[in-house]
């Protein structure tokens, strides 16, 4: 297809290390004149792959403001002598929202290997990196669900043995929910993220220095038809134990898409603006050209719209059918009205996550623009919180007419999402930032998008 | 131009001294021979022969009503319904492999995504006689639509089949205008190597004097681009709509939240079916094996398994929510589909679904053609199932117990099915014997220019190397 | 070939349209654009089979204005789904269904989406074909037949003669300089005539008027009234030859269909000759005891306490009070509601059984019959239910037997 930046000519290479072409152009490729060979692109070895002392600097800042966000967080929560109530919930909502980030770059990387993608190559190696994060999740997710393990966390009601059993749905459903098989679950959700994330950060990293490059790509691949299937039962899951059960008498069978949709969304806008991060310290300067930003941007907008269809989707059949027993938990979420309380922040959502960002996004120039898409990658974030707070906060209960934001959410988001990112770059301090030696590379390094 | 005496046989190596003549050739030549492939006399005959049982069926039970059919309290919606949701579903394919394969950049699609996007437009047509006929006085479809009636009436909008007349009717003409679009490039082939007059005024009225400027090809392929991108949240939204007929409503069993995505991926999987089940005797008959090679049937039947572990996980998260909801409607609905008296209905859905879908794990089966073809066919009797395991056990088992029945299709009920099949394939084979199959114009584009050397036209037969990917 | 390099010449020679050069390949056909253009020319294009990748920018082809159709028809899809399904639902004919809001935004939101694409995507295609000029039935390249591969396997250029820069022998020069297979002087068409046919012309008018004429008797038959019955082409049982209720029916002397039953007879099986069963009347008066046919047993007892629930308790009350949930509902709106009787009160206890059946069977006061719904027996067990409903709130302590005393202290 032509573009108006020709860039390169289309030539065969002499010695091209693509073994993906047989005889026609295959996955998502550079269609650089179509061929199966790739490109010409600009050569990566010229480029900085390395953090360095950048990365040094990134965690010491980040672990630091994380840490420091914690403990106020812990200091109000306990201020307000609820029992930690208050703390919990602006908590699950901080972690559900950093999770939704590492879950989304796991749910990515298996991704671009299930579909062997050749543009994201560039890219996959960050994507790693943070899908890495799992562990350090589960440590992050401890004052959750020790509170559930003991049997009496404020907010999950389900985790209390005697109200289980007075309750006659509880008493239902407390073969599933809970604290011991709960915990068996916890163990299942991360211990799975953990191994399948060290899988392929390691067979990526291991491919940089191999002989037979293709050969991990080739294991990479195979493994990630399972890895995806055990991902989405695990997230589904996972979404359904922490945001779903705080209201264990609702229910929605959408409710794992609902939450992969922020997953998804989550991990594209992080990565573009990790990459800008990335090239203001100038490293991965000549790799990851406004192509790859342009593809970001279009997978921030397209799941745009797809969360808004599921969101649509819940909301308009449980709003339809009027069955008391769903539609009380949007009740919850349209008190007063349109302009106040619960509902203004519903109406937030509706606009802010959806229609002003579909206009936003939908224009190639906002999307091939650093500043521009870096804009509205930080806005979908913010409204991922937002999504999460809606999802989360009514628990508080029916005495509180509207989101009680406080300086709370802001120390455990901020806690939360400092301790992640110093996670981060602590990994990434002493290593390739890109994979250096996949056979895909050339593609990703000179792709071009429509 | 090739003269039909040129014509040797649709088996022989395409002529050409180079990658694009021969792709032109290979396509062409169905359209320049004399007479199609024997084998497509035979399909022809027996389809026409089951659309005439179509047109009888429905004519039958337009004239006498609907008491013709086995519907009866409490499965009032039974098989015009299903086959409906059945047809639409297929239809979904073609849109997904021409518009979001293509916003995906997967080049490969172009050489089925002319035939697939045909396969829609057919199966839409099939799709949409159903509700037309089964509303039991089809002469009054316009109550239906914004016009002004007698009544002063207007549609109700609120109802959930009410959208789904606005969008079957989008998705047909978005289809067809796609479709069309798609193959004005390849009218202006066809018209310039016609070898009789008619042809050559037939094809060059359509091609509308397309002669490949660049700068028409510039506007015409942004257009491709958003009609692609326009077509991609259409496919999602048809079927979605579908889907609300059922999810709209308070029945366990078809009130759950998950429908949407549940029916679209549904939707694909029995899709894709249909294309390999059409792309396997197709490119055999018609000499297309070059084009249309292993690698692609492979790549479709990937889909295929990705799709069907979607549907496999919608089927996993009803059955849980219908547990962990708590309401003994919910559970008991799902207790009932696998041991009810349908029972046999939802253990042949999961068979053909869910387990024989398992099979394209193995590269040697997904690279094999009658793997692919028989696979293909029972992942859509596995489809067509799900759809009657829906509607029709949901129906015979709903809130109080005085109103269970139990439902039995009468002949006519599956002479319309199959009869509907009639139609498909009778269109479907017009369109293979004028039309042009594959779209040239992008196979061409994604070629290796100058293509003499590495083209896999070359080759005589597709081996299996071609799809190692 | 003509000598003038003007295309204004008034010779009956055809004039030169331009010239146009064939390439093998499409890189060869990228770096002949790059040429032309560097050299200034405007009206000059390529052609080929497929979009040749990097031809756009070879060639200066600016970004088109499509995408802005696209946007202004989607805008004006959606405003009109919203317009319509607003004004027809909600002000026109408003219309309540299941109790949902008159203007129902959540439901009217697929057909908005379906619209907007429908709009967006009809105005795409016929957006893109009248920018491209097509249909464009003929053109002077027509007459070249080596173009007719263009659509094969092979690239052209072409520079037209009406471009400024253009100049006979030049630019055959630059052209000869990008190495084309073969270059030929393409002449102006004066061949095909450039007007749209007449016989198409009138053709097309013809069929537009054929198409208005259904509509103009649509908009008539609108209009105006008729006395014949409509055309059924599909008769399905519709008019049935038998007689409805409250039809004529001119055999009869009063012409109705509805007739009553002959004087004199019964339907079979409904003789009704125990009056004591059926109607509570023995010995000349209301009925002092239980006709013969019912049992005074606990089941019957049992079976009168299930349908007073059913029948009675609406009204009157689990207690027979008379507090029953259509009185607690009905007092408040006032209107004149009288309170359905207590039937544990004297007056009501001093009846006999008989005449407590009559008010059952045929209703008394405000009562209506319950006759029609309530068979005899079951009316006798819940008279009996009744009686024991009235003896507990008229009850001494002797009433209750011995073993029970104990839990009423």
């Amino acid at each position: 297809m032509a573009t108006e930046k020709g860039k390169q000519d289309a030539k065969q290479p002499t010695k091209s290390a693509d073994k993906a072409g047989g005889g026609g152009s295959g996955g998502k490729g550079g269609s650089s004149g179509g061929s199966g060979g790739g490109a010409q692109g600009p050569d990566y070895t010229a480029d900085n792959i390395r953090l360095g002392a950048a990365g040094q600097a990134l965690f010491t800042k980040a672990a630091g403001i994380g840490a420091i966000g914690l403990l106020a967080a812990i200091g109000l929560g306990s201020a307000a002598d609820d029992g930690f109530r208050r703390f919990s919930l602006s908590y699950v909502t901080a972690f559900m929202w950093v999770l939704a980030l590492g879950l989304g770059a796991l749910f990515w990387v298996i991704l671009q290997n299930l579909v062997n993608a050749h543009w994201s190559i560039v890219l996959r190696r960050v994507g790693e990196i943070v899908a890495a994060q799992a562990p350090l999740l589960a440590v992050l997710a401890l004052p959750i669900v020790v509170p559930i393990f003991m049997g009496h966390s404020s907010i999950y009601i389900w985790s209390n043995h005697e109200a289980a059993q007075h309750d006659h749905l509880l008493h239902h459903k407390a073969a599933y929910l809970n604290p011991t098989a709960f915990f068996i679950r916890f163990v299942v959700y991360f211990g799975l993220w953990t191994l399948l994330s060290r899988y392929y950060l390691k067979n990526s990293l291991a491919q940089d220095s191999s002989k037979d490059p293709a050969a991990i790509m080739g294991k990479m691949r195979a493994t990630a038809g399972p890895a995806m299937i055990g991902f989405a039962l695990t997230m589904t899951f996972c979404a359904i134990d922490l945001l779903m059960s705080l209201d264990p008498l609702w229910f929605s069978t959408i409710f794992g898409v609902y939450y992969l949709a922020s997953c998804v969304q989550g991990i594209n806008a992080f990565l573009a603006l990790t990459a800008m991060w990335l090239h203001k310290r100038g490293v991965l300067t000549k790799s990851v050209t406004t192509e790859h930003f342009h593809d970001l941007g279009k997978m921030v907008f397209a799941f745009t719209i797809f969360w808004a269809y599921v969101a649509f989707s819940q909301f308009m059949l449980i709003w339809y059918a009027n069955i008391p027993e769903e539609t009380g938990w949007f009740k919850e979420r349209f008190e007063g009205g349109w302009f106040s309380g619960w509902g203004l922040l519903s109406a937030t959502l509706l606009l802010g996550h959806f229609v002003i960002p579909f206009f936003g996004l939908v224009s190639r120039h906002i999307k091939r623009r650093r500043p521009t898409l870096a804009f509205w990658a930080v806005w979908q974030l913010v409204m991922i919180y937002l999504d999460m707070y809606w999802l989360v906060m009514p628990t508080i209960g029916k005495h509180t007419a509207g989101p009680p934001f406080a300086l709370i959410d802001v120390a455990c988001a901020v806690g939360v999402l400092g301790v992640f990112i110093a996670g981060i770059a602590m990994r990434a301090k002493n290593l390739n930032l890109m994979p250096t030696n996949d056979p895909r590379l050339p593609k990703s390094l000179a792709f071009e998008n429509i | 131009m090739a003269a039909a005496s040129d014509f040797n046989s649709f088996q022989a190596p395409p002529k050409g001294d180079n990658m694009f003549a021969q792709i032109t050739d290979n396509v062409t030549r169905i359209m320049e021979a004399p007479k199609p492939p024997r084998a497509w006399y035979i399909a022809f005959a027996i389809a026409l022969s089951m659309l005439t049982m179509f047109l009888g069926s429905i004519t039958w039970a337009a004239w006498t009503g609907i008491g013709v059919w086995g519907n009866m309290m409490p499965v009032a919606w039974a098989f015009p319904i299903v086959n409906f949701v059945f047809w639409i579903g297929i239809g979904h394919a073609g849109t997904l492999i021409s518009a979001v394969l293509f916003l995906f950049r997967q080049n490969w699609r172009t050489s089925i995504n002319r035939f697939a996007e045909a396969m829609t437009i057919f199966a839409v047509m099939c799709a949409g006689i159903f509700p037309g006929v089964h509303i039991g006085r089809p002469w009054l479809p316009y109550y239906m639509m914004p016009i002004p009636n007698q009544m002063g009436m207007w549609p109700q909008y609120r109802s959930p089949l009410e959208w789904d007349i606005f969008a079957v009717s989008t998705y047909a003409t978005v289809s067809i205008l796609f479709w069309y679009m798609g193959m004005i490039p390849d009218f202006a082939t066809f018209r310039d190597r016609s070898t009789s007059t008619v042809k050559r005024l037939a094809y060059g009225l359509v091609a509308m004097g397309w002669r490949g400027s660049s700068r028409q090809w510039h506007r015409y392929e942004r257009a491709y681009l958003i009609l692609a991108a326009l077509a991609t949240p259409l496919v999602l939204s048809v079927h979605s709509v579908v889907s609300f007929d059922f999810a709209t409503a308070q029945l366990p069993g078809w009130h759950a939240t998950i429908f949407p995505p549940y029916f679209v991926a549904g939707a694909i999987f029995g899709g894709f079916a249909m294309v390999v089940v059409l792309a396997v005797p197709a490119r055999q008959f018609f000499g297309l094996k070059r084009i249309i090679t292993i690698r692609h049937l492979e790549l479709m039947n990937k889909v295929m398994i990705a799709t069907g572990l979607l549907v496999g996980y919608a089927y996993g998260m009803e059955f849980f929510i219908s547990w962990y909801s708590g309401s003994m409607f919910e559970g008991y609905a799902f207790v009932n589909r696998l041991f009810g008296p349908y029972s046999w209905a939802y253990w042949t859905m999961i068979a053909c679904n869910v387990i024989f879908p398992q099979l394209f794990w193995f590269k040697n089966v997904r690279t094999n053609v009658w793997a692919t073809l028989i696979i293909g066919m029972i992942v859509n009797v596995g489809m067509w199932f799900e759809r009657f395991v829906i509607i029709c056990t949901t129906l015979t088992r709903d809130f109080l117990p005085s109103s269970w029945g139990y439902y039995v299709p009468t002949k006519f009920d599956f002479m319309t099915l199959g009869g509907s099949f009639g139609l498909f394939f009778t269109l479907f084979l017009l369109f293979c014997r004028y039309l042009p199959m594959v779209a040239m114009s992008e196979v061409k584009a994604f070629s290796p220019p100058g293509g003499h050397a590495r083209g896999h036209l070359h080759h005589a037969h597709d081996d299996a190397a071609h799809a190692h990917h | 070939m003509s000598d003038d390099h003007k295309p204004k010449a008034e010779s009956t020679a055809p004039e030169l349209h331009g010239i146009l050069a064939e390439y093998d390949t499409p890189d060869q056909l990228i770096s002949a654009s790059k040429k032309v253009r560097e050299a200034g020319f405007e009206k000059w294009d390529t052609y080929s089979p497929f979009p040749v990748h990097g031809i756009d920018a070879a060639m200066g082809i600016k970004m088109t204005i499509l995408p802005w159709f696209t946007l202004v028809a989607g805008i004006i899809g959606l405003v009109s789904a919203i317009t319509m399904q607003w004004w027809m639902n909600a002000y026109d004919y408003p219309w309540l269904i299941s109790g949902k809001p008159i203007w129902s935004i959540p439901a009217n939101v697929p057909i908005m989406f379906e619209m907007t694409v429908l709009f967006s995507a009809i105005t795409t295609l016929v957006g893109m074909l009248m920018l491209n000029g097509l249909p464009h039935p003929s053109h002077p390249l027509d007459q070249v037949k080596r173009f007719a591969r263009v659509t094969d396997d092979k690239f052209f250029l072409l520079v037209q003669a009406a471009d400024a820069k253009f100049d006979e022998q030049d630019t055959r020069a630059l052209i000869d300089g990008t190495h084309p297979v073969a270059v030929e002087n393409v002449l102006e068409d004066r061949v095909t005539p450039s007007d749209i046919p007449a016989g198409l012309v009138y053709g097309l008018i013809i069929v537009t008027c054929a198409a208005l004429v259904p509509v103009a008797l649509a908009v008539k038959a609108r209009h105006s009234k008729s006395d014949k019955p409509r055309i059924h082409a599909i008769q399905d049982m519709d008019s049935q030859p038998k007689y409805k209720a409250q039809r004529e029916n001119t055999t009869f002397a009063d012409g109705r269909a509805d007739r009553e039953a002959l004087p004199g007879t019964v339907a079979v099986g409904h003789l009704n000759e125990d009056d004591h069963f059926f109607r509570g009347r023995a010995g000349g008066g209301w009925a002092r005891t239980f006709p013969a046919q019912v049992e005074l047993s606990e089941e019957t007892m049992a079976q009168g306490k299930v349908r007073f629930g059913i029948y009675c308790t609406p009204c009157h009350g689990q207690a027979g009070l008379g507090d029953g949930m259509v009185h607690k509902r009905a007092e408040p709106m006032g209107g004149g509601w009288i309170q359905p009787t207590n039937v544990t009160q004297e007056y009501v206890r001093n009846q006999p059984v008989g005449e407590l059946f009559n008010s059952i069977t045929n209703g008394v006061r405000n009562m209506p019959a319950y006759g029609a719904q309530i068979p005899p027996a079951e009316r006798w067990a819940i008279i009996m239910y009744m009686r024991a409903l009235q003896r507990s709130q008229a009850g001494t302590l002797n009433d209750v037997p011995e073993s029970e005393r104990g839990s009423l202290k």
